[in-house]
């Protein structure tokens, strides 16, 4: 006997109207992982967050994302904040609600202890316009819109790789000279 | 249609300016005022009024504790004390009239009812629902508890692997308050009745990456449970399920430490 409603429905009853298609990246904070045991080391926590269809260009916010890989939350919020372009402002968005996620949701104690491990740009879709010229000529314009993909991960940023100096190349020169063998001989 | 094979459209086109279009709604696009629609309506069938897409609903359940019991202060904790005073003063809540009268009631409707056996299946109930919990098992979670409960008990838990177990219990489980209550219609009878329980329990809660969040594997604690058990009566398939769990005003639920 299976009860279909009660007098108080606290949960939503699922009917046919829902999003369409949730995106991959939204569903990857939807993974369990087992319980650690207490020998291991704690795991860092790792959140995804994502925002569609942004008017702006995705190669002109490629820029933005590049600068913000690999730099600590709060070093990120006061670049964006300085920052002159229209996506700073959405990307700044972005992080403030991923960190609120975080802090909520998902079990992040201190929200300054996060990092941007992962940023990347996608195309949304796009749309054809006229474009009115003068003497009667058109042209058709393109309206370019974006996505824009996050990850943050607990813990303090990691250090930068130290450049590749000539001293390193020379090392590994001379290391791929000695690994070399003779095959098929005494 | 010019405009839209563009690799057709000779280098002179003159486009025609469009004009801005003033205020000149036609006839069948403005909204017509009630009289003019039943004009309209006249050559169609008429919609009997008395046409209602009925959708029925079917209460399992009560969306409240009806008539919640208050514990008497310091009820864990003076146990030792005065064993006698406080026996007493349980034998005398449950011979309260209200009590009473429910409890006949539900012995009219269900005839092996009784005081004596009933919480030793209620502690069952108990654990086979924390367990089923424990494992995300929905559809016995479903049986054992009320359409109340489920959502208080689940909230927040999907993306959380909870851990319990049940280690003892420190008292045997005694049936304290008992209601019988009918909803909307008269004689819709649902009988509530309230067990308290004092047990040794062990809960851990991880989160999504596996990290301890709450409690801990090896950690047993006392638990003091006043648990409200409730019945559709009327109904023949009825079966005993948890409600809720009454919080005494003396012992508001602590702030969990997270670790």
């Amino acid at each position: 006997w299976l009860a279909s409603s009660s007098l108080f429905p606290l949960s939503c009853i699922h009917t046919r109207a829902s999003l369409q298609k949730i995106g991959k990246w939204e569903k990857k904070n939807r993974v369990v992982y087992p319980p650690q045991l207490p020998g291991e080391p704690r795991r860092p926590a790792e959140i995804y967050h994502c925002r569609r269809e942004i008017k702006y260009s995705k190669d002109k916010m490629w820029y933005l994302a590049k600068l913000v890989k690999g730099m600590s939350i709060d070093e990120a919020l006061a670049q964006l904040e300085f920052n002159d372009k229209k996506g700073a402002k959405v990307i700044r968005e972005v992080l403030l609600e991923a960190q609120e996620l975080a802090v909520r949701k998902h079990n992040v104690e201190f929200k300054s202890n996060l990092h941007i491990a992962e940023s990347l740009t996608g195309r949304g879709r796009y749309v054809k316009r006229i474009r009115y010229h003068g003497k009667g000529m058109f042209g058709i314009m393109k309206i370019s819109r974006c996505h824009y993909f996050v990850k943050l991960v607990e813990g303090p940023p990691p250090p930068p790789e130290p450049p590749r100096t000539g001293f390193d190349q020379a090392k590994e020169y001379v290391q791929q000279l000695r690994n070399r063998t003779l095959v098929h001989t005494l | 249609e010019s405009i839209l094979r563009p690799g057709s459209v000779p280098s002179c086109l003159v486009v025609p300016v469009r004009t801005k279009r003033k205020f000149s709604v036609p006839e069948w696009a403005r909204e017509l005022s009630p009289e003019e629609k039943e004009k309209r309506l006249k050559f169609s069938e008429p919609i009997f009024p008395d046409e209602r897409v009925e959708r029925t609903f079917y209460l399992a359940c009560t969306g409240d504790i009806i008539d919640p019991y208050v514990p008497p202060e310091g009820d864990a904790r003076l146990t030792s004390l005065s064993k006698d005073g406080l026996k007493q003063k349980m034998e005398k809540l449950k011979q309260t009239a209200a009590s009473q009268l429910a409890l006949r009631k539900i012995k009219d409707h269900d005839s092996e009812f009784s005081t004596k056996t009933f919480p030793e299946k209620a502690q069952e109930i108990f654990i086979e629902a924390h367990n089923s919990l424990a494992n995300f098992n929905k559809q016995k979670l479903h049986s054992l508890v009320t359409e109340r409960c489920y959502p208080e008990m689940v909230r927040g838990n999907r993306y959380k692997t909870i851990r319990w177990s049940f280690v003892e219990s420190l008292e045997p489980p005694r049936v304290v308050h008992v209601r019988c209550d009918s909803i909307v219609n008269r004689g819709n009878l649902y009988g509530q009745v309230t067990v308290r329980m004092h047990t040794r329990q062990i809960l851990a809660i991880y989160d999504r990456f596996g990290r301890l969040m709450y409690g801990g594997e090896q950690l047993p604690k006392d638990v003091l449970e006043y648990v409200v058990f409730e019945r559709h009566l009327v109904n023949p398939y009825g079966t005993w399920r948890m409600h809720g769990k009454i919080v005494p005003a003396w012992a508001p639920p602590k702030e969990p430490i997270i670790k």
